[in-house]
């Protein structure tokens, strides 16, 4: 029997280990940046509840590792873990009762960001509703979040998103979004032309301000090696 | 032209041990000459000795493959496969499936936009500045690094300015420059900038396919 079937048992015996494979090790993880056993045992345990309550645990660990980075105190990092659990909590309640019964985690994560920008429920909702994928939605959420941040009224920001969203743009042209917003911003454009800009356009590159002839390359950023010119370029001051 | 070639397959089958009844009389007799001949000669031949039977097992023994080299020629080796046709669709999906959970992430960090599959395959550079004419170094530590404090060193240029351009994948990203290695500030011109949870404040930027602008 096995000598007819060797092939079903070789696939078999691979399946397995590629299930294991994509099973999180957080531990793992964060034990190989430094932080010592008994913050892992507390986060494991943070974010094995978090797992259990259908909460994106990953967050919480790579928060986690954030605060050992920035060299946090260990009772620090776990209160503000916490604090993030009780978060991730809201936003997946608020989900819910949007009518997204079991929301995905990084939907979640992605809520919660929205939530602490100003982007209320129902607008989350809208949101979700207009997205055609789970990630869509994630970037929804985050696009409307970062829109909101730059000023824009919450309602405006999430009319923007789902605009998009139904005159069929990809995530991806929908996470230029926050890029052009920020650019006109940057020139002194008040925030509700920004946003009407963008409604205007539907978020359009046109809408955004593109000079003819630039054609996919944004204003102010030369063609060539980004070394030398940058594909995209962040510029801050001094706080 | 052998001896033998001059008869026919009568006398080879009558040499073989065969009935001769079929043969003409002067093949039998010929061929029982033969016969005769072969017998004188195999009665003067010595009898096989007991050093004889060793000497051919150790030449069988010395050249018998070893186990690696047997493997190895099973492997290589075309192989009979019996199947049942019912298997291969069973097959495939079983691999189809491996193959879906198997397929790594794209992108560091476990944030949704890189998570998302949509977007995941675009990588953009990103330019990050910082002027900080009294700093001796400044680095970039995010969500891309772990927030590893000293991954990502900023090339100091004229008039204080700090610079690093960096591969990002498409999706949001958060960040903070390091001055010093010890005073983490965010970076005011960002996207966005969030409540890091520890007292700070993250910037976050989101990066399209065309690129981070901001003039």
């Amino acid at each position: 029997m096995m000598a007819r079937h060797w092939w079903l048992a070789v696939l078999l015996s691979i399946v397995p280990t590629g299930l294991v494979g994509q099973l999180p090790d957080y531990q793992s993880q964060m034990t190989e940046r430094g932080l010592p056993a008994a913050l892992v045992a507390e986060v494991t345990a943070i974010a094995a509840d978090a797992t259990a309550a259908g909460l994106p645990a990953g967050s919480l660990v790579d928060k986690a590792i954030e605060g050992w980075a920035k060299r946090v105190p260990q009772p620090r990092i776990v209160a503000a873990l916490n604090q993030f659990r009780v978060r991730l909590h809201a936003a997946q309640q608020a989900m819910i009762r949007t009518g997204h019964p079991e929301p995905p985690g990084p939907i979640v994560a992605a809520a919660a960001e929205a939530m602490a920008q100003g982007i209320d429920e129902a607008q989350m909702g809208e949101i979700v509703d207009a997205a055609q994928t789970p990630a869509s939605a994630g970037h929804g959420l985050r696009v409307a979040a970062a829109l909101a941040a730059q000023g824009i009224d919450g309602d405006e920001a999430s009319a923007i998103v789902v605009q998009s969203m139904h005159r069929g743009w990809t995530d991806a042209q929908l996470l230029d979004l926050p890029s052009f917003a920020n650019q006109m911003r940057a020139q002194g454009t008040p925030p509700q032309q920004v946003g009407q800009r963008l409604m205007q356009g539907g978020g359009s590159m046109a809408g955004a301000g593109v000079s003819p002839g630039m054609g996919s390359r944004p204003p102010g950023v030369p063609p060539g090696n980004p070394d030398q010119s940058g594909s995209g370029q962040t510029r801050t001051r001094r706080p | 032209m052998s001896e033998r070639d001059r008869f026919g397959a009568n006398a080879h089958r009558y040499l073989d041990g065969a009935p001769h009844g079929d043969l003409a009389p002067e093949e039998r007799r010929e061929a029982e000459r033969l016969l005769g001949a072969v017998q004188a000669w195999t009665e003067g031949l010595e009898p096989p000795t007991a050093a004889l039977d060793d000497a051919v097992m150790a030449r069988i023994r010395a050249k018998a493959p070893r186990r690696a080299d047997r493997g190895w020629r099973w492997l290589v080796r075309p192989q009979p496969i019996r199947l049942r046709p019912v298997w291969v669709p069973l097959a495939a999906a079983a691999a189809l499936a491996f193959w879906m959970l198997a397929k790594p992430e794209v992108g560091p960090g476990p944030t949704l936009a890189t998570d998302g599959a949509a977007t995941t395959v675009d990588t953009v550079f990103v330019r990050f500045q910082l002027i900080a004419p009294d700093a001796q170094v400044v680095s970039l530590a995010g969500s891309f690094s772990d927030w590893t404090a000293d991954a990502y060193p900023m090339t100091q240029e004229d008039g204080g300015v700090w610079s690093i351009t960096l591969p990002l994948p498409v999706g949001e990203h958060q960040y903070q420059f390091v001055i010093d290695g010890e005073r983490w500030i965010p970076d005011p011109r960002s996207h966005a900038l969030v409540d890091d949870g520890f007292g700070g404040t993250n910037s976050v930027v989101i990066v399209g396919p065309r690129g981070v602008v901001q003039s």
